[in-house]
């Protein structure tokens, strides 16, 4: 995955690629632009039995079902609730087309991979297994996600190697 | 040769491998006690026809294989022979090795092997005396000679009112003029549309013979057959015009023939046509027909000018037209002369020609029905459309959805024009779908040499018959069911029909007897594998699931102890010898028809036999179902599992310690699936009497679902949840409604099995 994500973040010619950045809770958090499809807005979704209530359902997309999960269920970020404002980032990865709930889209940022720090091995909301490094953009720090591991991980239930966990 | 043949080899390949396959199903059929002349004839043909092809591009291994083949059976056709058990044999054997050839050939190679020698000389050994040589051994039959043939012919007029014949499905005047032409030369005197149709024909058979060919279609009555003075002798001429109904294809061919009869030299035309290029005989005729050439024959011109052939011919042309694309690029041959490419060559030497033509006339009557009805396309692109016209469906849908809160007064237009276009889109989607409809033959038509073949090697008797092989269904289902049906049926013969002398002992024939059987019931299809063996032995199947200790209830039902022969890795290697039951691989066809949102059920008799029921959806695209809410969702149920719905009360609900809840149904229990409990709906379950009790059929039996509320019956197309999601317990797959929304479709199967978890 991660040299996927490497190879498609290298084309820009300046050696700097762009990404999305987020919110959840307090942390922003970025995002390789070219696993995005498209950001919308939250729709009715339609459940789906027994699976994990970060799970939200699934939804059609102009006839493609796409799954909905919500990050701030899945990282307990306290106040969830479902307005007009609330985002889905649809993310097209690892050939899956799956749709993510964060608290707002903030930015795209252009960044050289020198500009992206390792992290250190604290906590964040989300396990440092996921995470690709840190940087400074304004003084704010963001996380930058490896994307496409998080969502192929056993922990999103996603695939079907969890079945049995949460049937 | 100017032309590139080998643009043509795919369409080569493909139609010999049909030719093949249709020989072979006709020498299964063939009865050799009293072989059909008819069945032999389309043996012939399907021989003849694959010869052509071969020399024709050149695949002269397959030419000269075919060749001997086809000298045995002309011999056998014109019954100078009887058919033996041997011969059906060695022509068997001479398939599989053309076959053979014809994979080699596709791939480029040439196919070596001294089967092939060995199958030629068994041919000719059978064949016995030598037979007239041909003038082209590679390409040319064998003329037959049958003097004065011809000369015996007479013509006849029949009269008759085409609304009176019965014809059977796909049959038409066409058809039953190419029946017609396998006596004799046909002549349509009057249009094809006309109310009362006048045909000539000309044939050396005698008024009974046609009257009994119109017997099959017609009341006799109906048809008035007299003697044609007019054209009563010489009859060469209504014999060409035959050749021209028959062979649609290379139009006006024939007028090499009727150049017989003009006042040409005749020693020139015997020239020409001696060496069989009768087929692009613009040639020979030229002179005579330009008129007809002006009459847009074009290259294959040469049509005989007089007018009652004309009719014929013209509408021969007009066969070609419809869709004999096949060799249009052909006429470059005319160039090297007479055109030596000859395809489909026939006998046509000239003097013989009512006679030799009989036959091959005949053989394009099913060229035509095939070559003007279908044209190869990849499924991909098939799909593709299906997808496409889904997502028109479900868009339609919307829009209607959206103008519902329109004033229909004045929004008028939009209204009219939404059902125009759900009309046709619905129309549009069923015409899609059918692209994808196979007939079950294609799946069926491997079954009579695998039973033959199993069947000898085991040393048992059994004859297969075929019922409903023209029921439609999906190609990907066809595709998909053929391994499962082949297991059955080798299953069916290995351990489901006895020995013969078994079957003695137990009061019954000799030979076994082993069903296939396809029809349409409801929205599915069922495919039955029957046979009359000696059913499933219930103690030995318990027995069995006590030593690999699978747990059985305690006095199981006969439905669960037949089902343990699905269980995987109960059929071991000792017990297909030790028990008369089955079990090979069983597990694999249950989870292939599951896999194809079928099912599996198995009826069996001690002594009596083994009835499996497939019973499949007709497509796996479009599913119908009826649609069922709970809370606030709605969820699909697929109309095939649906027995009946019903309003309970109370006192039909019962608990079981235990055992979870059961209704009571008909004075039947049965197991009571809660859906709400089973997917952990929210909100506040309402009383079981307040909601609706579905039976739906599973296949651990019947049971009992609860649901809040029926809506409404849909047709869905359905989608893969594990595209993007992962398989769901519960649920086969999803769909989108007419509001945009996403539906689950609910696999009863699996509910009913969630259910005993979550109890």
């Amino acid at each position: 995955m991660n040299d996927e994500r490497k190879d498609g973040a290298m084309i820009n010619p300046e050696g700097a690629s762009e990404y999305l950045t987020f919110t959840l809770g307090d942390e922003e958090y970025g995002i390789d632009i070219l696993k995005v499809q498209e950001i919308r807005g939250y729709d009715a979704v339609t459940r789906i039995a027994n699976a994990p209530a970060f799970i939200k359902g699934v939804i059609n997309m102009r006839g493609v079902i796409v799954p909905i999960l919500d990050m701030r269920l899945k990282f307990n970020l306290g106040q969830v609730d479902y307005n007009e404002f609330t985002v889905v980032i649809i993310l097209n990865v690892a050939e899956r087309v799956v749709g993510i709930v964060v608290d707002g889209v903030s930015d795209v940022i252009a960044l050289k991979r020198e500009q992206i720090r390792p992290a250190p091995e604290f906590g964040a909301l989300m396990d440092t297994a996921y995470i690709d490094g840190l940087t400074t953009l304004d003084d704010r720090m963001i996380i930058m996600v490896d994307i496409a591991k998080l969502i192929n991980s056993g922990e999103m239930g996603l695939v079907d190697q969890v079945q049995t966990g949460s049937a | 040769m100017t032309i590139d043949m080998s643009r043509f080899y795919q369409v080569f390949f493909d139609e010999a491998g049909e030719h093949l396959a249709a020989m072979e199903a006709l020498l299964l059929e063939l009865d050799v006690d009293a072989p059909d002349l008819e069945t032999l004839n389309a043996i012939f043909r399907a021989a003849h026809s694959i010869k052509g092809g071969a020399g024709t591009f050149g695949f002269l291994d397959m030419a000269q294989l075919t060749h001997v083949l086809e000298t045995l059976l002309d011999r056998l056709r014109k019954q100078e022979t009887r058919p033996t058990v041997e011969m059906i044999d060695a022509f068997l054997g001479a398939g599989d090795v053309l076959k053979a050839q014809l994979a080699a050939h596709q791939a480029g190679a040439e196919y070596e092997d001294p089967r092939i020698a060995e199958v030629s000389a068994r041919l000719e050994r059978l064949s016995g005396i030598a037979v007239t040589p041909p003038v082209s051994p590679a390409l040319q039959p064998p003329s037959p000679s049958l003097p004065g043939a011809d000369a015996s012919a007479s013509s006849w007029l029949i009269e008759f009112r085409p609304d009176a014949i019965d014809f059977q499905s796909g049959a038409n005047l066409h058809a039953l003029r190419d029946v017609l032409a396998e006596m004799g030369a046909v002549e349509w005197l009057t249009g094809e549309d006309a109310e009362v149709c006048v045909w000539r024909l000309t044939t050396e058979f005698g008024r009974e013979s046609i009257v009994e060919t119109f017997a099959f279609v017609c009341d006799p009555e109906c048809v008035s057959i007299q003697a044609d003075a007019a054209v009563s002798s010489p009859s060469r001429a209504p014999s060409d015009a035959d050749d021209e109904a028959g062979f649609g294809f290379f139009a006006g061919a024939p007028g090499s023939e009727r150049f017989d009869e003009s006042p040409l030299d005749q020693e020139e035309t015997a020239d020409l046509n001696d060496p069989g290029f009768g087929f692009f005989a613009g040639a020979p005729g030229s002179e005579r027909t330009l008129d007809q050439e002006l009459d847009g024959f074009g290259l294959f011109g040469g049509s005989p000018g007089m007018d009652q052939v004309a009719a014929v011919a013209n509408q021969a042309r007009d066969e070609r037209e419809q869709g004999y694309g096949f060799f249009d690029l052909a006429p470059g041959a005319p160039e090297t002369g007479v055109g030596d490419a000859a395809p489909y060559d026939r006998p046509a030497s000239g003097r013989a020609a009512p006679v030799a033509a009989t036959p091959t006339a005949v053989a394009p009557t099913r060229r035509p029905a095939a070559a003007d009805t279908s044209i190869r396309v990849g499924v991909e692109k098939v799909d593709q459309l299906i997808n496409l016209v889904g997502e028109l469906v479900i868009t339609h849908a919307m829009l209607a959805e959206s103008a519902s809160a329109l004033d229909p007064v004045i929004h008028e237009r939009i209204f009219s024009g939404l059902s125009n276009l759900e009309r046709n889109s619905r129309d549009l989607q069923q015409a899609v779908m059918s692209i994808r409809m196979l007939p079950i033959s294609f799946v069926f038509n491997r079954f009579p040499r695998l039973v033959r073949d199993t069947a000898a090697s085991l040393g048992k008797k059994v004859t297969l018959k075929l019922i409903g092989e023209d029921t439609e269904l999906d190609k990907g289902l066809i595709e998909r069911l053929a391994d499962p049906l082949n297991h059955l049926v080798r299953n069916s013969i290995d351990h489901g029909i006895e020995q013969p002398e078994r079957r003695r002992e137990a009061g019954k024939s000799e030979t076994g007897e082993i069903t296939l059987r396809a029809s349409h019931r409801g929205g599915s299809i069922l495919v039955e594998v029957r046979d009359d063996g000696a059913g499933l032995d219930r103690d030995k199947l318990l027995a069995k699931a006590v030593q690999q200790g699978i747990p059985m209830p305690e006095n199981p039902s006969d439905k669960e102890v037949w089902q343990l022969i699905f269980h995987a890795g109960f059929s071991t290697a000792e017990r297909v010898t030790d028990i008369s039951g089955r079990g090979v691989g069983m597990d694999v066809v249950r989870r292939n028809i599951e896999a194809m949102n079928g099912r599996v059920e198995i009826d069996s008799l001690p002594g009596r036999g083994t009835h499996i029921t497939i019973r499949l959806p007709l497509t796996l695209a479009i599913l119908d179902g009826l649609s069922v809410r709970m809370g606030s969702e709605l969820f699909i149920l697929p109309l095939t599992a649906i027995q009946e719905s019903l309003q309970p009360t109370r006192d039909q609900f019962k608990t079981v310690a235990g055992k979870g809840q059961v209704a009571h149904v008909n004075g039947d229990y049965l197991p009571l699936v809660v859906l709400r409990e089973v997917f952990h709906l929210d909100g506040r379950p309402p009383s079981h009497e307040d909601g609706i009790l579905v039976i739906v059929d599973t296949n651990e039996g019947r049971a009992a679902l609860l649901v809040d509320e029926l809506v409404a019956q849909h047709q869905v197309v359905i989608k893969s949840l594990e595209t993007n999601y992962r398989k769901v317990d519960g649920v086969s797959g999803a769909t989108i409604m007419g509001d945009g929304r996403v539906a689950l479709i609910l696999d009863v199967d699996a509910l009913v099995r969630l259910n005993r978890k979550t109890v």
